[in-house]
């Protein structure tokens, strides 16, 4: 595994994942949908599945020393590396954000707040695009856009319902700027890791399974 | 001992089928994969890699494929054409992340196939001839230790000088005891270097035996007329100039060659036996 993950970094990255990591600059941004951000993550993992098809990166590493249900497993992993490093400096971000703006700045009127509950929000995101993305992906990896289409629709539609959440009542406090109401914040924070985790977990398997069965 | 041992090895195309497919090759022994265009040969190499999902079961020097497969490939040395992969980077780049999955990577004789192979390792993959990349191909395939070689026509892009040197260079393995499996169409390739053939059909294997049975049992007989040839024995009869020539086993008639033994019977499988 640490030599796939290794051949992923040299041979298989493309440029927009790092690109799209500075995208969390936009949590800066007075009153935008902040949940975007995690759509371009999406967007890089496109362009890198695309350039994998083009580079015939699939048909390679199968022919080296590993098993063919490892290989999703490892570009999986990778796209982890990345959205976690995109969540983290989104944190660095809102933090920055928390400590510099003015109040008034800090409440998002067009979306949810950059909040501690926003990167439960982003990791729900994120793990939604995954488990749409690539168990779709590696059941044919030739069709890079359908998979991408269905799973931005999936975002999108998650995006809406989480931009909602915050007009409900019930909602409130994680709408409100840091430090305030921190305790449903983490508790939205918990929930959205676990859930992304477990999203992780059953798309790498989906992968993995339906991977055995592509012919290269 | 058996290097590789193949056995039902199936897979179902909508327009085609490998149809249950068997053989062996012995440890040290070179077997050339012949057939025509579609015959089934990448089909088999591909199922062998598991690069394509199918039915049978494969063994390598005794291990099941399917369950020991990062162990297995780790033996296997396998080039499927011309290096057709990563276009924008460097063949050092290609060479430096595919290192990393051999324990047993010789740094020192990818270096020497490179100077032999006169290959420059800063240049992209995309400035590489056809035959270069195959050259490409063969470096890091044998650079890693393999112990059997499962080679989709190697040596197609290659020019006469290169593909010597290809053969050469199974020889100097076969010495060293590793197994070879190369499908080509160049059968002067295999009459240099190959001790068995195995010849696919439509998806069957139609023949698997020594090269020296095979060129020994079969010899060109020349006739004026098809009922002269049929009734010589002689089969796979086609017409050629000023006559007619079949595959006969009697002592009369010339050597046939491995291309002329592939092509009449190829022709024994057509509807009209001798008919255009």
């Amino acid at each position: 595994m640490k030599a796939l993950i290794k051949k992923e970094f040299f041979l298989c990255l493309h440029p927009t994942e790092y690109i799209y990591l500075l995208f969390a600059a936009l949590i800066l941004v007075p009153n935008y949908p902040y949940e975007l951000i995690f759509f371009f993550s999406g967007l890089s993992v496109f362009c890198a599945s695309l350039s994998a098809r083009e580079n015939g990166d699939l048909a390679f590493t199968c022919s080296l020393p590993v098993k063919k249900r490892d290989v999703p497993l490892a570009r999986i992993a990778v796209t982890v590396i990345f959205q976690c490093a995109l969540l983290a400096l989104t944190a660095v971000c809102i933090a920055v954000k928390q400590t510099i703006f003015p109040e008034g700045l800090r409440i998002n009127l067009v979306g949810n707040s950059a909040n501690l509950a926003f990167c439960g929000f982003g990791a729900l995101v994120l793990g939604a695009f995954n488990l749409t993305f690539f168990p779709l992906y590696y059941r044919d990896p030739n069709k890079v856009g359908v998979p991408f289409l269905i799973s931005s629709a999936v975002q999108f539609v998650l995006i809406g319902l989480l931009i909602l959440l915050r007009h409900l009542p019930f909602a409130a406090p994680i709408a409100s700027p840091d430090p305030a109401d921190v305790g449903a914040k983490l508790a939205v924070l918990l929930a959205g890791l676990t859930l992304s985790c477990i999203m992780n977990v059953l798309a790498a398997r989906l992968s993995m399974k339906a991977f055995e069965k592509v012919d290269l | 001992m058996y290097a590789l041992k193949v056995e039902s090895l199936k897979k179902v195309y909508p327009q085609f089928t490998l149809d249950g497919v068997s053989f062996s090759v012995e440890a040290g022994q070179i077997a050339g994969l012949i057939g025509r265009n579609g015959a089934g040969k990448s089909t088999t190499l591909k199922s062998i890699m598991r690069l394509i999902s199918s039915e049978g079961t494969v063994n390598v020097f005794g291990k099941d494929f399917s369950r020991e497969e990062g162990a297995v490939k780790e033996l296997i040395g396998y080039v499927g054409g011309g290096f057709r992969f990563y276009p924008n980077k460097s063949l050092s780049a290609v060479a430096k992340a595919t290192e990393g999955f051999y324990p047993h990577w010789d740094g020192e004789a990818f270096g020497r196939y490179c100077e032999a192979y006169t290959l420059v390792l800063s240049k992209k993959v995309r400035e590489l001839s056809e035959g270069m990349k195959i050259k490409f191909s063969l470096a890091l395939a044998l650079s890693h230790g393999a112990k059997l070689l499962l080679l989709d026509e190697p040596t197609s892009g290659l020019d006469p000088l290169s593909r010597e040197d290809f053969c050469d260079t199974l020889l100097f393995l076969k010495k060293q005891g590793v197994t070879v499996l190369f499908s080509t169409h160049i059968t002067s390739d295999l009459m240099r270097v190959a001790d068995q053939i195995l010849y696919l059909s439509g998806g069957a294997l139609l023949l698997d035996e020594p090269l020296e049975t095979l060129l020994g049992r079969y010899r060109i007989g020349r006739f004026s007329s098809p009922e002269a040839a049929r009734a010589a024995g002689a089969i796979g009869v086609k017409e050629v100039k000023n006559g007619f020539e079949g595959l006969v086993t009697s002592p009369e008639g010339r050597e046939a060659t491995l291309d002329e033994i592939m092509i009449h019977l190829e022709w024994t499988r057509r509807p009209y036996e001798g008919a255009h």
